[in-house]
């Protein structure tokens, strides 16, 4: 009775997947929504390979690229497709290679991982595949050493950063103690922000007296910054590398009735923090345009495919959005 | 004989709180004296302020631990009620009352429908609940879109609200402890827990409506799940379809720390309370001294294992 029950299920659930996908792609467990604009012959396919579709961001960014297709739907097709969430790394190689089997023109990819996917990359471009980086750059030295060259188009996260910490010093003193609010350990955009932070905050002679990883999450960061403020009652502001985190930090300093006397800034200008740049509570933060991010690539993927440029790492703008 | 074996329970009563309070006492002595503004109201004020979502969250854990069950949605199912809390009140426009009702019911209906797909099918709970885990975070991301919801003043004012000095919060998160505990102790459905935990044959020969029971537990915890929603949302003043990952396991990990038997049939909420606090003094100690994560994660799982053989030895001296 119970196996006939499962049964049933993984037999539906199989269909199901069947129904999505098409007849080329060989049968996979389809978490990532997969759409396949309607084929033409002589249309270059572009492939985009994100990261979590469960994160605002990468959603804005798909939902970017797929208005950018409607618009342009006479110049090529696209395939979006993501992972379940931002670690699941052999997924994402497994969707590379999917993407391979399509026999797609291009690829524009933002990895998992800056490691791990070099070599699936390489075995794609290998392929003919024109293959570009977005969003998380590949590690330069395990690129160096396969001898790969992949375009980066994306922002300067460092930059970013950098400029949002130096509107906030403007409103400290030097000397000041601050505190960081960090992103994922292994994430390079983390790196880069954090980076970026001190770079501005050691020019205008700060003093950081904490910087601790939140791993990108709100609860997390409330419960870290509650820390800081006990051990650091001084504390002048808090830089933290999202928004997501930055929403934390602001409940923690309401809770402690020290909303306004430490400042926040954030990272990514996320729907959320608008009403708080308002009120001031969050002073600053970065705007990457993520709905464009993956529209950049694209676009330039087009531009090599039709021979008008030459592959090569290109910047896009971060601007910095204060209190309006 | 029974007789015997109830007074012995009964004196051990006081012991069995006290090691683990002994714990708790040492773990706030060693982050006093190793960082420096640790031993301060503002400290103590924080973790009160921190830990309501996860006692609630542990109590109703407690519950289904008892039963022998294990509920892996209730991280996820906070989630979704909070999601519909958000989105009631941002997208909807509807006033406070209503979409803390919605959440409650949103957490409800979803451990409603883990008890009944479990009894029905007689089902594995691991199973069941782990595919709700999936389910209602899907939920979430599609009610919310993938956003998350900043709801500002008006649910902030739910966690600023005070009861006899204590945050709204912590007040209620002591009374969900105490009546479950009540509950569990006082009640003839609390006897019934115990009993289809301890032997799930025996207890159905001895006429407990053993679907009922079940059916009732799951729900519970879900409701609770929506009620750890709603003390989330109000603590960070937004929904978050992120908000819990992980909170299943936390939670597993603090019913463990107070002694609840994994294996069902025994188990106190009060024990859980204590086991909660562990963890929170734990966490906040290592986060004011500066340690990193991996040190924070090395030592909490460290911690995690040393409180259950503790209680091992414990029990073994008791027998």
């Amino acid at each position: 009775m119970l196996s006939r029950f499962i049964t049933l299920a993984v037999a539906s659930l199989m269909l199901v997947i069947c129904a999505c996908e098409r007849a080329t792609a060989p049968p996979t467990e389809g978490e990532g929504a997969v759409s396949v604009a309607p084929e033409v012959a002589g249309k270059p396919r572009i492939a985009l390979i994100m990261k979590s579709l469960a994160n605002e961001f990468f959603l804005t960014m798909e939902n970017g690229a797929r208005a950018h297709q409607q618009a342009h739907a006479d110049q090529y097709e696209l395939i979006a497709q993501g992972i379940k969430d931002e670690t699941d790394v052999s997924r994402q190689i497994q969707l590379v290679e999917q993407m391979m089997a399509q026999g797609v023109n291009a690829l524009v990819i933002a990895p998992a991982d800056s490691k791990a996917l070099v070599s699936v990359l390489k075995r794609a471009q290998d392929a003919g595949i024109v293959v570009i980086n977005i969003d998380n750059k590949l590690d330069e030295g395990v690129l160096a050493e396969r001898g790969l060259k992949i375009p980066f188009v994306g922002p300067d996260n460092r930059k970013g950063a950098r400029q949002v910490a130096e509107y906030l010093v403007q409103q400290l003193k030097p000397g000041d103690p601050v505190a960081i609010v960090e992103g994922a350990p292994n994430a390079y955009n983390a790196m880069q922000r954090k980076l970026g932070f001190e770079e501005a905050l050691t020019a205008a002679g700060m003093k950081i007296v904490s910087s601790q990883t939140a791993n990108w999450e709100m609860a997390q960061a409330n419960q870290v910054v509650s820390g800081m403020i006990t051990e650091h009652p001084e504390l002048k502001a808090v830089l933290c590398a999202n928004d997501s985190m930055a929403l934390g930090a602001v409940a923690a300093l309401r809770a402690a009735g020290k909303l306004g006397e430490v400042k926040v800034v954030g990272f990514d200008n996320i729907s959320a923090v608008q009403d708080l740049l308002k009120q001031g509570e969050i002073i600053a933060t970065a705007d990457q345009h993520a709905d464009q991010l993956a529209v950049f690539g694209i676009k330039f993927a087009l531009d090599i495919l039709a021979g008008k440029q030459a592959p090569a790492d290109k910047e896009t703008p971060v601007d910095l959005v204060r209190k309006p | 004989m029974t007789h015997r074996i109830n007074r012995r329970t009964r004196l051990s009563f006081l012991g069995d709180y006290l090691g683990l309070l002994g714990v708790l006492a040492l773990l706030v002595v060693l982050c006093s004296l190793t960082t420096q503004h640790f031993f301060s109201l503002i400290t103590f004020r924080t973790i009160a302020n921190q830990i309501p979502d996860a006692v609630i969250i542990a109590s109703g854990m407690t519950l289904v631990l008892i039963i022998a069950g294990i509920d892996l949605s209730v991280g996820s199912l906070l989630a979704l009620s909070a999601a519909v809390l958000g989105v009631a009140m941002v997208n909807w426009q509807q006033p406070l009352v209503v979409a803390l009702l919605l959440a409650l019911a949103t957490g409800l209906g979803a451990g409603l429908l883990n008890g009944l797909v479990i009894v029905r099918w007689r089902l594995p709970s691991f199973i069941v609940t782990l595919g709700m885990l999936e389910a209602a975070r899907g939920a979430a991301y599609l009610a919310t879109d993938s956003k998350t919801q900043y709801i500002g003043s008006q649910i902030e004012a739910v966690a600023e609200a005070n009861i006899l000095g204590l945050g709204l919060p912590f007040a209620v998160a002591l009374v969900t402890v105490l009546a479950l505990q009540v509950l569990l102790t006082q009640t003839l459905f609390g006897r019934h827990l115990f009993a289809l935990g301890g032997n799930e044959e025996s207890a159905r020969l001895s006429g407990v409506r053993v679907e009922r029971v079940r059916v009732a537990v799951f729900t519970l915890a879900g409701g609770l799940s929506g009620l750890a929603a709603i003390i989330h949302c109000a603590r960070l003043g937004a929904a978050d379809p992120n908000a819990g990952i992980g909170y299943e396991l936390n939670a597993i990990a603090a019913v463990v720390i107070g002694g609840t038997s994994l294996m069902g049939g025994r188990g106190s909420v009060v024990r859980t309370l204590l086991g909660v606090l562990i963890i929170a003094v734990l966490e906040s100690g290592l986060a004011q001294a500066g340690a990193g994560e991996p040190t924070k994660r090395l030592v909490t799982g460290g911690v995690i294992v040393a409180a259950v053989i503790m209680d091992y030895y414990r029990n073994r001296e008791r027998l």
